[in-house]
């Protein structure tokens, strides 16, 4: 028999059997409703933290590499590294040296210090000490006033640019430029507020709760010995690959501590790659828990079919005879009935990925995390829906395709 | 009987025997016959309940296979075919009438008749012309698309035939087609096959009722799945 033939016309049987039965057939289809919608939802949540991970991630830099003394994610490895020394100042001065015209090079170091202007204040705000060549590093750029400076680090000076949210909080509708503000026991002069950068998702940094100041400041200021774990942000730009930069820096990091060939390094080199590694392995947990959850409430209205199934073909045994008397072959009545089943799931389908776009919108609207339904998701959602229908409806299907003509035109 | 098929035959049956295993007792639905039919000719199966009758009629319409001895329709010999080249020869070479009229309820007159067209894999094109062929010869053009709740029986009946026919197969294959009608009904649907006939159609009923039989012109009575008689008759039902 001729293939498209076939399709066309098990489509048009199915859809006529499934408009037959209107009720059964909304009933069958509210369990791949909901499963398609629990999918789906789970689905454009996870691509919602991606998205906002990556806005995150773009301040971290993807051509950066980092020196620190601890890798960005510890595992259970930790006492391997607490007894490493820090990095201090001198040591980003030398890397500076060795890299100078070939790459950016800025070290920062942070801690956490109450704010107050009159009688405002807000706890434990990140305080970074750094230089002017952070926006290089970052592409983060004050929305008014200015950034740090060379000479404010030069010569230790009391400027301090601060975050968004630090702005709102702090100063109202009040314009904080030129305002002092005590930062712990210090006064320092607001130079600047930072662009919003919203990517306060997650437990990850609130780049908007921050406060820049010069790095010489901040040692002046804060730095007890316990402070001098200096970051230091290396930016090709003249070495081609990250890879390159990645070797080059810890040559000249084993230089500068005059490390043997035979010595391991006592210090970590930090790339957007390994916290991406991490967030992947994390948030692919949590998908492939919520998809299993899921797939079971799609499993479920996918027995649902199944059984209706059962019943559409035991209804129609004698059909089934009738059929096969005037020439049908078991593929033919094997087709009609998975064309019911896949028409069924797949109307279940397309309904449910209409739901999750509303729900989609729904968060978006809400400000919890950019969601919407991707492209993907629905072809997606549109084949598992399709395929869940084959299953469902195999076994029903078989049974009425192996049916015997006589005992089947017999049936009443 | 010679063991030769008859040239002219388009049905050939060999010593044909059917059992059915019931539990452990065996029972011989069929025990040996044979028989051929000539195109064009019109038969009537006849014989009681439990004489074999509907076991014959399933084998001729190649329901069935016979557990024993040899069938050609045609020139195919089917005892040993598939189900699915059975399927097959039934599309093309065979029509069914039915006592209950067997139509699928919820497709239109013009979706029952084009069916076999469809398991054919006919083209589109073509299937509608035939399908239309098929119901305006039936006389009911005007009712392609009713449901065949929306027709009498009679009228179901007719497009029971026009699905028969539309595949210009090579038996008609009726099983008691006016058991489910009126007199008045039945003889004017035996009419139609009185006119079948007389348009070169080979025609076998199945039947016990003598006024139906009195249509064709040979009548074959079975009996303990043997036949018993088979005699010419005069067809005077179709000459009248």
């Amino acid at each position: 028999m001729n293939t498209t033939l076939d399709i066309v016309e098990s489509f048009k049987i199915a859809w006529a059997a499934i408009i037959a039965n209107k009720a059964r057939g909304a009933l069958t289809t509210l369990g791949i409703i909901i499963g398609i919608v629990a999918v789906t939802t789970t689905m454009t949540a996870f691509n919602g933290m991606q998205s906002s991970f990556s806005q995150a991630a773009g301040a971290i830099g993807v051509d950066v590499v980092y020196v620190s003394r601890m890798p960005w994610i510890v595992m259970n490895d930790f006492f391997d590294f607490r007894n490493r020394p820090n990095l201090n100042i001198s040591e980003a001065q030398q890397l500076e040296k060795a890299f100078e015209g070939r790459a950016i090079v800025n070290p920062s170091i942070d801690t956490r210090r109450d704010l107050r202007f009159h009688s405002r204040t807000m706890e434990g705000v990140s305080i970074i000490g750094t230089t002017e060549k952070m926006p290089i590093i970052t592409n983060r750029m004050p929305e008014y006033g200015r950034f740090l400076m060379e000479f404010d680090v030069r010569y230790k000076k009391n400027a301090a640019i601060i975050g968004y949210e630090v702005a709102e909080d702090l100063f109202g509708s009040v314009n904080p430029l030129n305002k002092e503000i005590n930062i712990g026991r210090y006064t320092f002069r607001v130079a600047g507020v930072m662009e919003e950068q919203g990517g306060n998702t997650l437990g990850g940094p609130n780049f908007d709760r921050q406060v820049f100041i010069p790095i010489s400041t901040f040692i002046k200021s804060f730095g007890g010995r316990r402070f001098m774990d200096v970051d230091i942000a290396v930016k090709a730009s003249a070495i081609s690959t990250l890879d390159d930069l990645e070797y080059e820096v810890i040559g000249e990091m084993r230089k500068i501590r005059k490390l043997r060939p035979t010595e391991p390094e006592n210090f970590s080199i930090n790339k957007l790659d390994s916290l991406l590694g991490a967030f992947n392995s994390i948030v692919g947990a949590v998908l492939g828990i919520g998809l299993l959850v899921t797939s079971i409430a799609l499993f479920v209205g996918g027995i649902g079919v199944m059984n209706i199934m059962f019943v559409s073909v035991t209804e129609r045994t004698r059909e089934i005879g009738i059929r096969k008397a005037i020439g049908a072959k078991r593929r033919s009545i094997l087709m009609q009935f998975l064309f019911e089943s896949a028409t069924i799931c797949l109307l279940g389908g397309l309904i449910g990925i209409l739901i999750s776009a509303g729900l989609a919108a729904a968060i978006n609207a809400s400000g919890m995390m950019p969601a919407s339904l991707s492209p993907g998701i629905m072809l997606a959602s549109i084949i598992v829906s399709v395929v869940v229908g084959v299953f469902a409806g195999l076994v029903p299907a078989f049974k009425g395709a192996r049916l015997d003509p006589i005992d089947a035109l017999r049936y009443e | 009987m010679s063991n030769s098929y008859h040239r002219n035959a388009v049905l050939a049956l060999r010593d044909v025997v059917k059992t059915y295993e019931m539990g452990a007792e065996k029972v011989h639905a069929l025990s040996g016959v044979s028989l051929d039919i000539n195109r064009n000719e019109y038969v009537a199966i006849m014989g009681p309940s439990g004489s074999g009758k509907s076991t014959l009629m399933n084998i001729i319409g190649c329901l069935d296979i016979p557990t024993s001895g040899s069938y050609s329709l045609d020139g195919e010999m089917v005892a040993n075919k598939s189900e699915g080249e059975l399927a097959e020869i039934r599309n093309r070479m065979i029509g069914f009438v039915f006592q209950t009229f067997n139509l699928i309820p919820r497709a239109d007159i013009f979706h029952n008749v084009e069916l076999p067209l469809v398991y054919g894999g006919i083209p589109k094109a073509e299937r509608r012309q035939r399908t239309e062929e098929a119901i305006e010869q039936v006389g009911l053009a005007d009712r392609m698309k009713h449901k065949p709740n929306e027709l009498s029986g009679g009228q179901r009946q007719r497009v029971a035939i026009a699905r028969a026919l539309v595949f210009n197969p090579s038996i008609i294959l009726a099983d008691e087609p006016t058991g489910n009608l009126d007199t008045k009904t039945g003889e004017e649907i035996m009419g139609m096959f009185d006119d079948l006939h007389a348009a070169g159609q080979t025609i076998i009923l199945v039947t016990h009722e003598d006024n139906i039989a009195r249509h064709a012109n040979r009548a074959i009575h079975l009996r303990d799945g043997k036949i018993e008689r088979d005699v010419v008759t005069s067809g005077d039902a179709a000459a009248a």
